[in-house]
């Protein structure tokens, strides 16, 4: 590192030097950890009381998480605290969550929380061995999470890891095995079904039926029954901890191994983890400490969310009328077989290729084949180092230095293959392996002062932080027309000529970050709570006018069950209000956006056939670019009521200025980059509610834990003369969405039906205000539009709003029961108030397959005033027009994990060295309550905001397993 | 306790110490970050090397003829009394489908025929007003302003006739510039501007081009590309001046080296890409020839953006579900099925020597049963035979066999210079009759009396598919007669819509009649 780092650093060299030196003096330790009965909860930078605490932060404990089973570390928040929103992208093994912290927080591009592990800034915790979490604190209000700075405005989530605790050592084991199927498929036409409907679609038109007989088809090919099979799941983890006066430690190792529902040889996860962490006190005035985590993971998927390809997308849109394997070549047209590189199975004979649904869709057990060389991998090393010093009574000084390298690739090898007319590889196979790596790491001193003075206590905390981000590169390599026809056989030590031989390596930009940040906690009494931060961060990502900034933010509370005039009685046991402000920021920007380019890859070939490298200006300067500001509001109280029951409610408001958006300049500027400039403002406003109940009497233990949530969200302004931007594009149907000001972001905009016309009479009686007909072209069967403008005709100044992508309302409930041995876990999670549109078909295939919803189509007068006729060339658009017809309601609540377990009688197990033994069975995802007729409702309030391309839909599974500890 | 003293003052100290040493992180420290592999825009222009680089990034839109999904050329021949839209379905690509029946509005109309050709223009005034502060050769460096100022009339040129009310912008914007706030002008000006440009190039630019620099302006181009600019502002006279001076002696070989090509449907072949070069590129008779590559391995990661290199008009008029079924059936790729041909077309073609390598007659194949394809959306059974893929033209190179083609495009060739001095001369002449022979001559037709009609007649013959069709009814005021049928309304479907996207917060105003 050179001098300006560690400028930058405060050099940690030197503190182990004094690690030497045994002070004489004795430090009262007045905030040992252990010495605390009151729970405890983690804040920015140090912890807090919880009854102290006046920020709104969800937390959630190791022993909550225990009995959820391992999978995507991420979902262990799902549905368990209000406001903090998980939902999986897919079903995929390996498929990671969308996390959103009090709604949808700005319209540009990333709205992820800030995760810290252990004071480590990381992307995402994928590479997180669940089991080794401790405790994990969802900062949700600008006053909890304004100590972070420009990084925190889309919310912060800090992972604490087992550190490990003093006393004999102590040794588990965790496992479990599981099986996995599809919790629901789709309704899609059998063959004679699909048959009568095409024949109707010829016929509605005018033209020749295609099939002569449709019922002697039968029920043909289940393309769905091709691609869904049965998944493994298991998890094994072996954990060791310990530790006396002077030091503690945990260490532990991880299996994972999932494999998929669908194709499961060419969807599956793999991941190997393991860590070290170590606390000493090596003086009483000395700590120090490390954490170390490794983690390998290997996985493939298959396209979890698209209609262009992919298994999925070509079980929902294949004809059944095309065998799965062809064994007499007399039964279909033999030319289309001809090809020497089509996919056999095992005895040899062809797979069923469709001549009616081609482009990217293909026969997915022959498309399997074409997958089997493929795989991704990666290795992660996190680790972290920090010293603590304390001095003169009430002073700590912390030093901690944090790292992550990360090293990930993938393999890929494409064989010559010929799956259908268009969809084909028939002149070169190739082999392609792509490794990156990327190093980040981080620097923090922190200053902390603790005292009281009579009934005033006073926490104070001064700090500063070094980050520097993306440090790496990067390169592909691809061989092509390799000796040999297998993946098995493929390998890049063939000697190729070099025109086979190509590759690309680039440089990661990296950027960096400098900060400044103080913390005053004061309380009176323990009655009277306030907390204040401030925080000066600057930034490489902004322009020159703008590389720092200030965050501020404050906090009050009140105990009021503290105070001497509260009457003590059995209905309210504690009151506590709290209320604050913060502003808060998101840096979520690409590096280098505010300066002008000349950007390369603007190429043209001489007459030579030499490509030359061409030049061309990238886009516009701005100086001024600067952080997007995020400043929230947050009035809540805290109540226990009868002992028993817990209850919570925060009210909010949170308004995000300066959104970075890409804003639209004029095509005569004739830019090729996008000008990002800050411009734009989003607000969300909610209720969350938090109720819990919790019981014990003789041997039973009853808890029951709910959370609900209210989040509106709403787009304030876009950038100057934008009335609305088109949003999530479907196929040739185009905008689905808008983000317009007064709606929701993304909310689904389209045409509304009056209804289907039934006869011609309807249609002629349908006319605007100066008599002519608005639909002249339409035929009984086909929607009316509605003129919504009034305009007199039907265009696209009609689109109205169709309803919200974005969940209105977050639930989730955990009920607990324990009699004597036994324990029961139930917990549910649900959303609602928001629409899914279903693109399951595609558009520009005719032929593609229907969902059974088409056998209700339009047949003739009176048949149906909800679906139109079927129709090819459809000069109506019934089908091409984005319309109320394609969304459907996604509200659902699901019932995700049931599990029972059994602790053997302690006695019993003491014989073997064993101090507890429990045996459980677990079930997830086993029902779920929906109206919506798609794979998986849960999917489409995540990312893809509320568009259903077929996903890889979630899989019920049932595992059993035990818990150890010796 | 003195022991104790000098300790905690030491530790004190170095604390006191490491705190203020953390205190010292500036601007400075954050603006050390530098964008590797790029350069800003301030510093780029200094010598040959990047005046060169910013040269090739001007000629890159030049594939916006055949290149990508919204290529110029099956867009017009969509438009014209030739073609139909064709594709999967009446919805596969708005644009193309919108104007094959008039339909088309500013919804629809592709951005990009507007973006792309303006970012060509951006790129051209930038080296135009940068590149005399290089520190190069002074000929060379005229070379490439010649070059920048031709390719900027030429994309001038192709905006006019696409959109008619046009910026007029010869400047580079910088961030503080009122970017929206930029008028239309009249198409007039646009005009003289054009001629300007050319007329101040042509000097500076090489008589002739061999080896690599083949494909780069010449002068024969730009007096080429001028003397049809004339021709579309009816300024006859001099038109016909600019095109003598190209075509020189009718059947022979122009000052330029142009002279025609024996064998027509060489013009259209393209060899196999085992072959390194093809020798059917840069023939006698290209004037502006666009190239095209498999050498740049363009996969889908490139689509849409601009940046494929490949011939994009190949596997799009490639009929879709093609199968051989006789070993005297053409080895066809299987492509999209876009601009069918009309039956008026292959009906108006009967007899004409031309017809089978600009037509192929699928349907005739398919009753014959030698081969078998899946008709697509307004098939008629014609297809474009000029950029048809075979099998022997897919690419032996990394990347998508679709977006590697390799056959190039002619903008401009002589047949077509012949015949447009022929209309500059009114038709009538000897001259403008040597012009018409030697053009069928080449096909082995006789020759017929000259007259604008014949004129008009041959172009349509001579040039099938090749983009021009449209562009030529509507100078010839044919356009609402022939395409009424297609849904064309005069006085607003000359010129095509500006796409939304590009009036938005601006003070342009739309084309008439399009208001909706």
């Amino acid at each position: 590192m050179n001098l300006k780092y560690s400028k930058c650093l405060g050099l940690a060299a030197v503190l182990y030097f004094t690690a030497n030196y045994s002070a004489q003096q004795r430090v009262s330790d007045t905030a040992s950890k252990e010495k605390l009965i009151e729970e405890v909860v983690v804040i920015g930078y140090g912890t807090q009381k919880k009854s102290n605490v006046t920020g709104a932060i969800a937390s959630i404990k190791a022993s909550d998480i225990e009995a959820i089973p391992a999978g995507r570390p991420e979902q262990v928040l799902q549905g368990r605290a209000a406001g903090v929103n998980v939902i999986s992208n897919s079903g995929q093994p390996g498929s990671n969550a969308t996390i959103r912290v009090r709604g949808v927080t700005s319209y540009s591009s990333n709205n992820d929380p800030l995760w810290v592990v252990d004071g480590i800034v990381v992307d995402g915790i994928g590479w997180l061995n669940q089991s080794d979490i401790e405790s994990i604190e969802v900062l949700k209000d600008g006053a909890s999470s304004a100590i972070y700075g420009v990084s925190a405005a889309r919310g912060v989530i800090l992972v604490t890891t087992k550190k490990g605790k003093r006393g004999s050592l102590n040794l588990s084991y965790n496992g479990f095995y599981g099986f996995s199927s599809a919790a629901r498929k789709l309704d899609l036409l059998n063959a004679t079904q699909y048959a009568t409907i095409i024949n109707e679609g010829f016929a509605n038109d005018g033209k020749a039926i295609r099939f002569q007989n449709p019922s002697s088809l039968g029920t043909g090919t289940d393309w769905q029954k091709q691609i869904f099979g049965t998944g493994e799941r298991q998890n094994q983890e072996i954990s060791v901890q310990g530790g006396n006066e002077k030091s503690t430690f945990f260490g532990s190792f991880g299996y994972y191994d999932q494999s998929g529902i669908v194709m499961s040889d060419i969807s599956y996860y793999k991941r190997l983890t393991a860590r070290l962490n170590s606390t000493h006190k090596a003086t009483d005035w000395l700590t120090l400490g490390q954490t170390f985590a490794y983690t390998h993971q290997k996985d493939q998927g298959i396209n979890a969310n698209g209609e262009f390809g992919g298994p999925i997308s070509s079980a929902a849109n294949l004809d059944p009328t095309t065998p799965v394997v062809v064994t007499d070549l007399s039964t279909v047209d033999a030319n289309m077989y001809s090809n020497p590189n089509i996919i056999r199975d095992e005895n040899g004979n062809p797979y069923g290729i469709s001549p009616y649904v081609n482009q990217e869709m293909s026969n997915p057990k022959a498309f399997r084949y074409t997958q089997l060389g493929n795989f991704n991998w990666s290795d992660n090393f996190i680790a972290s180092v920090f010293a603590e010093i304390k001095f003169l009574n009430h002073f700590t000084f912390k030093s901690s230095l944090n790292g992550k390298k990360a090293y990930w690739g993938s393999q890929n090898f494409t064989p010559l293959f010929y799956l259908s007319p268009t969809y084909s590889n028939l002149v070169n196979n190739s082999l392609s392996r792509t490794s990156q790596n990327k190093f980040e790491w981080s620097m923090e001193n922190t200053l902390n002062y603790q005292n009281k003075f009579g009934q005033h206590s006073f926490n104070a905390l001064l700090g500063t932080g070094y980050y520097d981000y993306n440090i790496g590169n990067g390169q592909t390599i691809t061989h092509t027309n390799l000796p040999i026809s297998s993946y098995q056989d493929a390998s890049f030590n063939f000697a190729l000529p070099s025109e086979n031989r190509t590759s690309n390596t680039w440089d990661n930009v990296e950027w960096n970050k400098a900060s400044y940040f103080g913390r005053l906690i004061y309380d009176y009494d323990n009655r009277y709570l306030f907390t204040g931060t401030l925080r000066y961060d600057g930034s490489s990502l902004f322009g020159a006018n703008h590389h720092w900034g200030v965050f501020p933010s404050f906090s009050v509370g009140w105990n009021v069950n503290n105070e001497s005039f509260w009457p003590q009685n059995n209905i309210v046991n504690s009151l506590k209000l709290r209320g604050g402000y913060g502003t808060l920021g998101n840096d979520g920007i690409e590096a280098f956006r505010f300066s002008s380019f000349y950007l390369s890859g603007f190429n043209y070939t001489n007459g030579n056939n030499t490509v030359l490298t061409g030049y061309a200006p990238g886009s516009l300067a701005n100086p001024d670019l600067k952080w997007e500001t995020t400043r929230q509001v947050n009035i809540a109280a805290d109540l226990k009521l009868f002992s028993n029951v817990n209850l919570s409610i925060d009210f909010y408001k949170k308004k995000t200025v300066d959104i970075l958006r890409p804003i639209a300049i004029p095509g005569y500027v004739g830019v090729s980059a996008p000008y990002i400039a800050n411009v734009g403002d989003m607000e969300n406003r909610g209720v969350e509610v938090e109720l819990g109940y919790k019981k014990n009497w003789s041997d039973f233990t009853f808890s029951l834990n709910t959370n609900f949530a209210y989040n509106e969200n709403e787009v304030l302004s876009l950038e100057t003369g934008t009335k609305y931007l088109d949003e999530s594009g479907y196929q040739s149907m185009g905008p689905t969405q808008r983000t317009i000001v007064g709606d929701p972001y993304k909310s689904f905009y389209g045409f509304k039906t009056l209804g289907v016309f039934q006869n011609q009479a309807q249609i002629n009686a349908y006319v605007n205000g100066n008599g002519q007909m608005y639909q002249a072209n339409a035929k009984p069967g086909d929607f009316i539009w509605q003129d919504a403008n009034g305009d007199g005709v039907i265009d696209d100044n009609d689109k109205v709003n169709l309803g919200s992508s974005i969940p209105k309302f977050n639930f989730g409930a955990t009920l607990n029961f324990g009699y004597k041995n036994w324990d029961l876990m139930v917990f549910g999670q649900g959303a609602a108030g928001h629409k899914i549109f279903q693109g399951l078909r595609r558009l520009d295939m005719l032929d593609a397959n229907y969902q059974t919803k088409i056998l209700d189509r339009w047949t003739g007068e009176g048949s149906t005033n909800v679906n139109p006729r079927v129709t090819r060339d459809d000069p109506n658009k019934n089908y091409s027009r984005m319309s109320e017809w394609y969304l459907q309601k996604g509200d659902y609540f699901r019932i995700k994990l049931v599990q029972i377990g059994y602790t053997l009688p302690t006695d019993m197990t003491q014989n073997f060295g064993v101090s507890k033994l429990r045996l459980f069975i677990t079930g997830e995802n086993l029902f779920t309550f929906t109206k919506y007729t798609g794979y998986d409702p849960e999917i489409a309030a995540g990312d893809s905001f509320g568009i259903d391309r077929a996903f890889y839909p979630q899989a019920k599974t049932f595992m059993f397993g035990a818990n150890v500890t010796f | 306790m003195k022991n104790k003293f000098l300790k905690i003052t030491f530790a004190a100290s170095l604390l006191v110490g490491l705190s203020a040493m953390n205190v010292a992180c500036t601007d400075a420290d954050l603006e050390e970050k530098t964008n590797p592999g790029t350069f800003l825009s301030e510093n780029f222009f200094r010598n040959e090397q990047e005046c060169f680089f910013a040269l090739v990034g001007t000629y890159d839109p030049l594939r916006k003829y055949a290149g990508g999904f919204e290529n110029l050329v099956t867009f017009y021949n969509a438009a014209s009394d030739d073609f139909y839209a064709g594709g999967g379905s009446a919805t596969d690509g708005a644009g193309i489908q919108g104007v094959s029946n008039f339909q088309i509005n500013q919804n629809t109309m592709p951005a990009s025929y507007w973006r792309d050709y303006f970012q060509g223009i951006t790129r051209a005034n930038t080296l135009i007003l940068r590149a005399p502060n290089a520190v190069m050769d002074e000929t060379t460096k005229s070379r490439f302003i010649a070059e920048a100022k031709t390719l900027r009339a030429l994309y001038y040129f192709d905006l006019v006739r696409i959109f008619g009310n046009i910026p007029l912008i010869l400047k580079p914007f910088s961030a503080t510039d009122d970017l929206f706030n930029v008028p239309q002008v009249a198409p007039s000006a646009i005009y003289a501007q054009i001629e300007s440009d050319l007329t101040q190039a042509i000097p500076d630019l090489p008589m002739t081009v061999s080896g690599d620099q083949k494909g780069r302006l010449t002068q024969g181009a730009a007096k080429a590309l001028l003397g049809k600019v004339y021709l579309y502002e009816n300024k006859k006279a001099e038109a016909a001046a600019q095109l003598a001076d190209v075509n020189g002696t009718p059947g022979g070989t122009s000052q330029y080296g142009y002279k025609l090509v024996a064998n027509y449907g060489d013009l259209f072949k393209s060899a196999p890409v085992t072959e390194a070069n093809d020798p059917y590129k840069f023939s006698t008779e290209s004037i502006i020839e666009v190239m095209h590559t498999n050498k740049a391995n363009s996969d889908w990661s490139f689509w849409g953006q601009g940046k494929d290199e490949g011939n994009s008009i190949c596997i799009m008029t490639a009929p879709r579900s093609y199968t051989k079924k006789s070993d005297d059936a053409p080895d066809i790729v299987s492509g999209w099925a876009f601009n069918t041909i009309t039956t008026d077309l292959y009906n108006f073609m009967q007899n004409d020597p031309r017809r089978d390598a600009s037509i192929l007659n699928l349907g005739l194949l398919k009753q014959q049963n030698k081969a078998d394809y899946s008709p697509a959306y307004m098939d008629t059974g014609y297809f474009l035979n000029k950029f048809m893929p075979k099998t022997y033209m897919l690419t032996n190179l990394p990347g998508s066999q679709e977006l590697n083609y390799r056959q190039n495009y002619i903008l401009i060739r002589l047949a077509d210079t012949y015949l447009m001095e022929a209309e500059a001369l009114g038709g009538t002449g000897s001259r403008a009759q040597a012009l018409l022979d030697a053009v069928r001559a080449r096909v082995g037709l006789a020759s017929v009396p000259v007259s604008m009609q014949a004129v008009k007649d041959e172009r349509r013959r001579e040039l099938v598919g090749e983009g021009h069709r449209f562009f030529d009814l509507v100078r010839w005021g044919e356009a609402a007669s022939k395409l009424s049928s297609k849904g064309f309304v005069a006085g607003k479907n000359e010129i095509m819509p500006i796409p939304l996207t590009e009036l938005t917060g601006t003070i342009l105003k739309q084309n008439p009649l399009y208001n909706n």
